[in-house]
């Protein structure tokens, strides 16, 4: 018993890389992905074709972006329910710029990340120098966000009239695939790196499992979290500007029940809502299954009213059947390390703490 | 000759490799205070614990009120009369004193009707009864420390407790308040409740206790009555033992002064003058007991806790610490105390907890490269002599040994200049113990000032080349050279050696 | 004692100013036919809020009450259209509340599973599975359930002295019961709650059972105002309940907080969109305003909680 010490060969290495890959949940949701697939392909008339492909991908690049800046998040064991709103805000304030002050669409676009930007900085701000829970603080945003846009358009105004070329932003193709999903391209391989290749990435995963721990160890951890809500706020801008262009309207609904999705997707692909664990490719994973989910569903029931419900009741579902298995796996995880000789000053009997 | 409350027989009690107890026997008669005395690690948490409930010992026999118990729990514990008070009470902050003490009575059902007359009522006739002045409605988030004590002893009362065990409790209380609990507590032995007191403070146990059972070790050495004993046969009897353990001796004189502290003081921290010197190639053992101020000092050290008076000097230049980032910049390190919570992350692997406290400087532009790492694992791990499977390993899958050398490379990577260690082998079995000693003492060799906190006597005494003790937030005495036992223990005690 | 109530005495203030203002600029504000009907068409969010009152004080948090709402609504609309007895109707919507909130509190107990997390996907899933039922129909009520069959004022005064008695007797049995104590030992300390014989599960448990069947009592207080249900109509609540809870002193981090508070915050609450009508202001500022409000109120607790404090975090080593 005395190899532990050496560097595992390379069979040893790749078994032990599949047995890790199994055992995950991005697995897990790459596998219904697939599935979810072959039905929709078997079942639906022409779900691959291209058309339909592009539809999808379309669909699912504003929940996209929402869910790849909720994964740091969620990572650092916080969470973000204004993001939706957030894209409400900055739908509004764009179509505002463009419509009433006449700034240029690219112009306009620019201030409305930076009004997305401002807003999470605000819920930074609370969490970070207050620190207050972030739950309330974004619920309490959630609500000031979509009520400044509907304040602001009066409940019932919306932007519209766009020019073409800002249209094809939302609606046509860049090299045969939706302009807007280079987009999600590029914010995706930031996020990755962020997550996956940065510092900060390893210093979200350590405030999320131990936040105290992070501190002990020099993380600037009021730095790094404020940095992942101010980025939320970034992208929702983002997104809304995509929103507008796609549906030709800047209204102050747009985004809504969207924080919901990014939620799922990220919990769906393996984050754990407690942080820590979690990657930037289970969420795309967990977005995909629901985008496709929602597609499919309309192929087969052709009455598109009601498939949107039953997906998103669907969607419900599965991220509390996510929730569950996730607690489940973290349950089956601790039992091995009860049976561990439990440190006598340290163990979680201990009580009440003495030193 | 008054019934026996409490009856421990060879109580043994293993924690994996660390025998915590190894055969203690026991006895608390009603009407009587029995002290227990005995260094940090000695035993006498885990003989609580065992006692309450909380701990199932591994062989022995319990007897509470002359009837055999064969497993206790906290619920049965508390049927039987026991009732312990820690030194963090177990009380609910928004709810006030009245209803803390109603809501631990007995279990009521879930639509049984409060009577807040009566339980107003109840716990103002116990809170006299122990002579405090707190009133039944005041919050007790509003209340000081000690008097969250009181209540928490109305409480044991209210459940008719026959048996109340008190950990340290005026670790914390002023003079005046000290007096006031001693009188609370010869009141309880009056009623013919039997006390189990643990504390440090000699004068108190020669004040208060009839009893006294000294610990050493995780076994029971003796029992006496206090009126035949002095302090000094007491101490004597606390840290009497055989050196098996060889400690690594230093090999180099030290060199120039690396940490330097005058009158260093923080308000938050309890921690008020000082003054303390350590050299390059140097370890300075800090002793002291539960509550002197060592950790607070290292945290004001690693920019945990603000410092508000004093100087800090570092190799020469005068340093205000504001962060735990700020420290490791200027080349401290800080091995804390609790290694599962704050000491290593369990849910890494050990590659990514060895980096957590150098990532800015090993990968510049904050890229991560993960074959570097794992490289500068594999050489800590040879290095520290780590047994694990892999770098990939989650700190979680280790033993207590383990994951205490991970901390420490953790350390050890920021390149430090002065490392400060908090108990750093607790709950380490003895092989890795050896190992942890002999690393520590090559490091030195090198240059590193080391400051060492630890409440394991042998070990201060043969690792420290000076020995600082501590006492009331205070350096009160700076051994150099090799000091023994006795004198260290006496200056902990705040006794003047015998 | 002024310390103790510093919470209920600024917000009563405050309304009291309010209403000060709208006597002197909009007197027909408290013309009583309107009133009435105002202070009846809010009384179901009263009810409401005293649900939430306790799941908050327990450290959790619900907030999928807008669906089950909606869908306790329709339950007892279809059960009132096929001709079922008012009692029938408000036994069978507490029993629908009753089922969604045990599914909510047996995930949070058991599971250990975030309250946030798990209400948020509850919210989606009824308020999907509602939409697919009734598409969007708005659904005719029958005159029987009405008013409650006593006719419009009676009815409306029925309704409106049932939520004060009912808030009144919540007050009390928070206050005198078991298990309401229990409730705030929970939501104070859990362990410790344990160590003195209180199950936190159960407590947790019941207490999301308990908000679920006070939402189905309070979509037939909704049902009997209105000629038709909307499914829809508990879009929006629950930001309307927490922000009076939160504004009324309820500590999001739990075992703090009385029904007083969160009367006097409800009603102040309540009556901030009405009053703009009245003020002929924009009214579209409710949501915007619930928002602020519920974040003034957070960082108040977490200003104070900041002030330097006493011996009670003493931290020696």
């Amino acid at each position: 018993m005395n190899d532990k010490n050496c560097p595992p060969n390379s069979r040893q290495r790749v078994a032990g890389v599949l047995r890790r890959m199994l055992s995950r949940q991005e697995s897990v949701v790459f596998v219904v992905l697939i599935f979810e697939i072959l039905l929709f392909s078997a079942i639906g008339r022409n779900f691959l074709a291209p058309d339909n492909v592009r539809n999808i991908v379309r669909h699912s690049v504003e929940i996209g972006l929402l869910a790849l800046v909720m994964t740091p998040i969620i990572l650092t064991g916080g969470i973000d329910l204004s993001v939706g709103s957030m894209m409400g805000l900055c739908a509004v304030a764009f179509g505002m710029l463009w419509g009433e002050a006449h700034f240029a669409p690219w112009l306009a676009a620019c201030a409305a990340v930076a009004i997305g930007t401002a807003g999470g900085a605000i819920n930074a701000g609370l969490i970070t120098r207050l620190g207050l829970p972030p739950l309330i603080v974004t619920l309490g945003t959630f609500s000031l966000f979509r009520g400044l846009a509907e304040a602001l358009t009066g409940g019932s105004k919306s932007f519209t009239d766009f020019p073409d070329s800002f249209l094809s932003l939302g609606n046509s193709l860049a090299f045969g695939v939706p302009v807007q999903a280079w987009v999600l391209v590029v914010v995706s391989l930031f996020v990755w790196g962020l997550v996956h290749r940065t510092t900060a990435g390893r210093a979200f995963r350590a405030i999320g499992f131990a936040p105290e721990g992070a501190r002990y160890a020099g993380i600037p951890v009021g730095k790094r979290i404020a940095f992942a809500y101010t980025l939320a706020g970034a992208v929702a801008g983002l997104a809304a500007v995509i929103f507008v262009s796609r549906v030709g309207e800047a209204r102050a609904n747009a985004g809504t029940g969207y924080e919901l999705a990014a939620i799922t997707a990220v919990v769906l692909g393996g984050t754990s809502i407690f942080g820590g664990t979690g990657s930037v490719y289970g969420t795309l994973l967990g977005v995909a299954s629901v985008a496709v989910l929602s597609n499919g569903l309309s192929r087969i029931l052709s009455i598109s009213d009601i498939s949107r419900e039953l997906s998103g009741m669907l969607t419900g579902a599965l991220l509390l059947v996510a929730l569950a298995g996730g607690a489940l796996t973290k349950a089956l995880a601790e039992r091995p390390h009860r049976s561990k000789p439990a440190d006598p000053v340290n163990s979680e009997s201990a009580g009440r703490k003495e030193k | 000759m008054a019934p026996h409350l409490l009856n421990l027989a060879s109580i043994v009690k293993s924690f994996g490799p660390v025998r915590a107890l190894k055969g203690v026997s026991f006895d608390l008669r009603a009407g009587e205070v029995h002290a227990v005395l005995g260094e940090n690690g000695a035993g006498k948490s885990t003989l609580i614990k065992v006692i309450t409930g909380a701990h199932q010992p591994d062989g022995g026999t319990l007897v509470v009120g002359g009837e055999a118990v064969a497993a206790l729990t906290p619920a049965r514990a508390r049927d039987l009369g026991i009732a312990c008070i820690y030194q963090q009470p177990a009380l609910f902050p928004y709810l006030t004193a009245a209803e803390n003490i109603g809501l631990r009575l007995k279990k009521s059902g879930a639509f049984s009707l409060t009577n807040w007359k009566d339980q107003r009522a109840h716990a103002q006739e116990l809170l006299n009864r122990i002579g405090a002045e707190i009133s039944p409605d005041a919050e007790v988030s509003a209340l000081s420390m000690p008097e969250q004590q009181l209540v928490e002893i109305a409480c044991a009362l209210g459940t008719g407790a026959r048996i109340v065990i008190m950990d340290e409790p005026t670790a914390s209380l002023t003079q005046k308040e000290q007096l006031l609990l001693f009188a609370v507590v010869r009141d309880l032995r009056a009623s013919g409740i039997g006390v189990i007191y643990i504390s440090h403070r000699l004068e108190e146990i020669f004040a208060l206790a009839d009893r006294v059972t000294v610990l050493r070790d995780g076994e029971s050495i003796s029992t006496s009555a206090v009126a035949d004993l002095d302090e000094a046969q007491l101490i004597r009897l606390m840290v009497g033992r055989e050196f098996d353990h060889i400690y690594p001796p230093a090999e180099s004189a030290p060199g120039g002064t690396v940490l330097s502290l005058r009158n260093l003081g923080s308000r938050a921290g309890g921690v008020h003058g000082v003054t303390l010197d350590v050299r390059a190639g140097e370890i300075v053992g800090l002793a002291g007991l539960v509550g002197a101020g060592r950790t607070e000092l290292a945290r004001i050290l690693f920019g945990l806790t603000p410092a508000d008076s004093g100087e800090i000097t570092l190799n020469g230049l005068p340093l205000s610490i504001r962060s735990p980032r700020e420290a490791i910049s200027h080349g401290i390190a800080y091995v804390p105390e609790d290694r599962r919570r704050h000491g290593i992350i369990l849910e890494m692997p050990i590659a990514h907890n060895i980096t957590l406290a150098i990532l800015p400087e090993f990968f510049p532009a904050t890229l991560l490269r993960e074959g570097a790492e794992a490289k500068l694992a594999q050489r800590f791990i040879r290095l520290l002599g780590i047994k694990a499977h892999s770098p990939e390993s989650r700190g979680g899958t280790l033993s207590g040994g383990n994951q205490q050398k991970v901390s420490l490379a953790r350390w050890l990577a920021t390149k430090p200049k002065l490392l400060i260690l908090d108990e750093p082998t607790q709950g380490v079995d003895i092989g890795a113990k050896a190992e942890i000693h002999k690393i520590i003492r090559d490091l030195t060799r090198d240059g590193l000032a080391v400051l060492m906190i630890s409440s394991d006597l042998p070990e201060i005494l043969g690792m420290s080349d000076r020995i600082g003790v501590m006492r009331g937030g205070t350096l009160t005495a700076v051994f150099g050279g090799k000091s023994d036992a006795h004198t260290v223990m006496s200056a902990a005690l705040g006794q003047e050696a015998a | 004692m002024m310390q103790k109530y510093m919470r209920e005495l600024s917000i009563a203030f405050v309304l009291a100013l309010l209403l000060l203002a709208l006597a002197v600029f909009a007197p027909n504000f408290f013309a009583i036919h309107p009133l009435l009907s105002r202070l009846t068409a809010q009384s179901p969010a009263l009810v409401a809020a005293i649900g939430m009152t306790l799941v908050i004080v327990c450290r959790q948090i619900d907030i999928s009450i807008g669906s089950q709402f909606g869908m306790c609504a329709v339950v007892a609309g279809v059960l009132a259209a096929k001709g079922m007895s008012l009692p029938v109707v408000l036994l069978a919507s507490a029993g629908a509340g009753a089922v969604m909130g045990a599914t909510n509190g047996a995930l949070v107990a058991w599971l250990r599973l975030p309250s946030i997390v798990v209400t948020l996907a509850t919210m989606v899933t009824w308020a999907e599975a509602l939409r697919l039922w009734q598409q969007g129909r708005l659904l005719d009520l029958p005159a029987h359930v009405k008013w409650l069959s006593l006719g419009q004022t009676a009815g409306q005064t029925t309704l409106v002295v049932f939520t004060v008695v009912l808030v009144l007797f919540a007050a009390w049995a928070m206050r005198n019961l078991a298990a309401g104590r229990h409730v705030f030992a929970v939501g104070n300390d859990a362990e410790a709650a344990r160590l003195a014989g209180i199950d936190p599960q159960w407590v947790t448990f019941g207490v999301f059972v308990l908000m679920g069947v006070l939402m189905g009592i309070a979509a037939v207080m909704n049902i009997a105002q209105s000629p038709q249900v909307q499914p829809t109509c508990g879009d929006g609540l629950e930001l309307k309940v927490i922000a009076a809870c939160v504004v009324g002193g309820v500590a999001v981090s739990g075992g703090r907080g009385g029904l007083l508070g969160v009367f006097l915050g409800f009603l102040l609450l309540a009556n901030v969109n009405p009053a703009l009508t009245h003020f002929h202001a924009q009214a579209y500022w409710e949501k915007a305003i619930q928002g602020l409000v519920i974040l003034l109120a957070v960082v108040a607790d977490g200003v104070c909680s900041k002030l330097p404090n006493k011996a009670g975090d003493s931290k020696a080593k």
